[in-house]
């Protein structure tokens, strides 16, 4: 049974993940950057569980908020570059977050050892859930109490004001402007919804991989964040959810016997759903 | 209400616009005409904000326009429709609406939160009432993309209305539209003005400019060539000359 | 000082690779307004290519591995478009750009896989070479790679600007609609300029693979971030731009380095990026 609670938390984290770039992308801004908000969030919340003592969820609070800050502060100068000039700066951001981590050290002694992220080797034993007696059936339920919560925020927007402008604006920048909506407020808004989501999910992996390093929040990474709504389609917050499933428990773990062909099968099964269904999974909206 | 004074938007050496002088009174209803690229479709994105001016002012309520962003000119009360209709086609009939509820007075009525993330309630009768006025009730959850030809011109004429602007820019309205239509046109722009809505008219459909309005500037390369009620348009040499050519 | 500007003159040197690479994104978003993600990658995969000759004739001579670097490249250039722009709507560009992602993550693995995760020995020419210019050494190789880049760059001009195919590749670039009424067949253009930039990745990958001695599938990510920083840099499109920017992005990676050292150097080149993004978004010659 751990094995699946196993899955059901990769799932779960995976889905905050694509979640935070599914907002985004509502906007029309596909963005590369996921991974690097996911990535301090998870460094974040690592730190404060284990460096400061601090609890798991305000931890995730703290990581949440940083990770929504970042993606603000990103925000505003994105809204200078359109369209796929996006997607090589927030890939550039990305990749120099990776590299900051990288070269990353704050080591405390706790007891005879160091604990704390150090450079390349990453940051070990970020062991809150252990150490508190969390079961994996536990740590599965908490993540997925978030996975939910995003998707019902999310689901709450899609049928709010907010979502139908975040999608005129995707659709159509200047009728937008042209009937009065801010595309400054909206579009950095939605980045920053997506830093938190991301933030979130990031302090989560964190936990409950128990070890983190730059190689972790790569390009591969961002890429899984945009594929999973892309390939579930935009109309609604379960294609990106069915994505992931589809990806990581099909693909991956049900072709485990394939071994390290996974990452070669994801990029052959996106070429192959992007030719197939130009739309995603769950298609466009009716028409 | 609205003055361009010595306007001109040039595009490289392209004059788009050339020192053009305009006014339009508050409850007037104002044709633009002129052949093609004489700057009509210019001069109202230039009033609109998609670009700057080159030289000169535009003043809208004495306010000056320049530097003031599109969604800022909404603010104060200028809305305007497209040429090629810019719907948002994913998007419903009621949405397309939804979106466009940026007003002062939208915003006064209602708070942050409700206007942003409430749900429909507040504003169903508004909307209603929109819907009534441009036919489209029956469609109101219809995507905008189903929509056929005539409707998606009445939702973009909807959507323009759903800011309660006080100035309406109208590029071609009438464009593809017959007779009974223009004629539906025609008689909704006059209820629009019996509202107290400004409207500046850009057309090339003779049937409607010159049936609906009070007053027409006639435009050529950029510049006002005439400008005068309907009937003294229809007689001026100039204007002849402008659209046949010639003598 | 001196070191300072023998590190910058290796730099641009090593940076027409750089270039060669910039050239293959701007060309096909000029054409094709989308970005081929999986360039650079593909273009280490055309070098791979070259290696099979290797194995099928031991003493193979090193020109002999460029020139199959060279052709791998072009056809691995025709397989892409195949796989990621033949057939996916022109209207959707969102599949488009994921559907080269793919291809970039596949063709990754599918080097690590072949090589099992080895890195492999590349062949240099000149590597014992070094001219001596007034103060500096000049690398036998390094002028190697520069002057095939400038070669490989002058041809495309050429063709681009001297020959009826360039004609055509710059018609659709402008007005793709336009372009196909006047009889242009806009999948060939599409297919052939792909073909071409395989080409020219393809002996990219090649002289990169010279310089270092050695390559290895580590390569293609940051590869794929500076040919896009070089794209960038030299605006969207602007092939003679690419070419400039390319040079520059080789020099100041060295500077970076001599300055920082190699962990920190990629930050820097990072930082160079945004600090074009905020002030010039168009590119170095941009009328902003």
């Amino acid at each position: 049974m751990d094995f699946y609670y196993g899955m059901a938390q990769l799932i779960g984290v995976h889905t905050l993940l694509g979640l935070s770039a599914y907002i985004v992308l509502l906007t029309g801004q596909v963005s590369m950057a996921q991974a690097a908000f996911f990535a301090i969030g998870a460094y974040t919340a690592g730190m404060l569980t284990v460096l400061a003592g601090w609890h798991i969820v305000p931890a995730l609070g703290a990581s949440s908020i940083l990770g929504a800050a970042s993606a603000c502060a990103v925000g505003f100068p994105a809204l200078r570059v359109k369209g796929l000039m996006l997607v090589i700066a927030t890939l550039a951001f990305g990749e120099g977050v990776r590299l900051f981590f990288f070269n990353f050290d704050y080591q405390i002694a706790k007891g005879n050892i160091k604990v704390g992220p150090l450079g390349g080797e990453g940051f070990r034993q970020i062991r809150f859930f252990p150490e508190n007696g969390w079961t994996t059936f536990d740590v599965m339920l908490f993540i997925w109490v978030f996975a939910l919560l995003a998707m019902a925020v999310l689901w709450w927007f899609d049928r709010s004001r907010y979502g139908a402008v975040l999608r005129a604006v995707g659709e159509d920048e200047l009728a937008a402007q042209s009937v009065g909506v801010n595309l400054t407020a909206v579009k950095v808004s939605a980045m920053t919804v997506g830093g938190a989501i991301a933030g979130v999910g990031g302090g989560l992996y964190a936990h409950y991989t128990t070890h983190i390093e730059h190689s972790s929040f790569n390009v591969l990474v961002a890429t899984f964040a945009i594929a999973y709504p892309i390939v579930g389609g935009l109309s609604n917050v379960f294609g990106t959810l069915a994505a992931v499933i589809f990806v990581q428990a099909f693909l991956v773990e049900g072709l485990r016997d394939l071994g390290d062909w996974r990452n070669l099968l994801f990029g052959a099964l996106i070429v192959l759903a992007m030719n197939l269904r130009p739309h995603g999974l769950f298609g466009r909206r009716h028409a | 209400m609205l003055e361009l004074k010595a306007a001109s938007r040039h595009f490289g050496g392209v004059r788009a616009v050339d020192g053009l002088d305009f006014r339009v009174a508050e409850g007037e209803i104002v044709g633009l005409i002129g052949p093609n690229g004489s700057g009509k479709s210019t001069a109202v994105n230039l009033v609109a904000g998609l670009f700057p001016l080159t030289s000169g002012s535009i003043t809208f309520k004495g306010e000056n326009l320049e530097s003031l962003p599109m969604h800022k000119r909404l603010q104060l009360g200028i809305a305007r429709t497209f040429q090629n209709i810019r719907l948002f086609s994913q998007l419903s009939v009621w949405q397309n609406l939804w979106v466009a509820q940026n007003s002062p007075e939208d915003r006064a009525r209602r708070g942050f939160f409700a206007r942003w993330l409430g749900g429909q309630k507040g504003v169903r009768r508004e909307i209603a009432e929109l819907l009534e006025f441009s036919g489209l009730a029956a469609k109101q959850d219809e995507l905008a993309a189903n929509l056929a030809f005539g409707e998606q011109r009445r939702l973009e004429l909807a959507r323009a209305l759903a800011t309660r602007p006080k100035l309406l820019l109208l590029d071609e309205p009438a464009a593809g539209m017959n007779s009974e239509e223009i004629g539906q046109l025609r008689s909704r722009i006059l209820q629009l003005r019996s509202r107290g809505i400004t409207i500046v008219l850009v057309e090339h459909v003779m049937e409607l400019v010159m049936g609906v309005t009070d007053r027409i500037a006639v435009l050529n390369f950029g510049q006002k060539i005439a400008e005068g009620t309907p009937a003294q348009v229809q007689a001026d040499p100039l204007v002849r000359k402008a659209y046949l050519g010639g003598a | 000082m001196l070191d300072f500007l023998q590190v910058v003159v290796d730099g641009l040197l090593f940076g027409a690779t750089y270039a060669l690479i910039g050239i293959g994104f701007t060309l096909v978003f000029g054409v094709m307004h989308k970005i081929n993600m999986s360039y650079a990658a593909a273009s280490i995969g055309g070098a791979y290519l070259g290696l099979l000759v290797l194995k099928v004739m031991a003493g193979a001579p090193a020109w002999l591995v460029f020139l199959c670097g060279f052709l791998g490249g072009g056809a691995l250039g025709y397989v892409v478009y195949l796989a990621c722009f033949h057939f996916i709507p022109y209207s959707s560009p969102l599949a488009t750009l994921m559907s080269t992602v793919g291809m970039l993550l596949l063709i990754d693995e599918i080097i690590v896989h072949a090589t099992e995760g080895r890195p492999l020995n590349y062949p240099a020419m000149f590597d014992d070479v070094m001219l001596r210019a007034g103060e500096f050494s000049l690398r036998g190789d390094l002028l190697l790679v520069f002057g095939v880049s400038v070669a490989c760059m002058a041809g495309l001009l050429i063709l681009l600007y001297r020959t009826k195919l360039g004609l055509a590749t710059r018609a659709v670039s402008q007005q793709p609609t336009a372009a196909q009424l006047c009889g242009i067949r806009i999948a060939r253009v599409n297919a052939v300029t792909f073909v071409i930039t395989g080409l020219l990745g393809g002996i990219a990958g090649a002289l990169i693979g010279a310089s270092v001695g050695t390559l290895s599938p580590l390569l293609t990510l940051p590869l794929t971030v500076k040919g896009l920083i070089v794209t960038v840099i030299g605006g969207l499109g602007n092939v003679p731009g690419a070419i400039i920017a390319g040079l520059l992005v080789g020099a100041f990676e060295n500077v970076f380095q001599l300055w920082r050292g190699v962990t920190e150097r990629d930050l820097y080149v990072m930082l160079l990026l945004f600090v074009f993004l905020v002030f010039r978004p168009g590119g170095l010659f941009s009328k902003s």
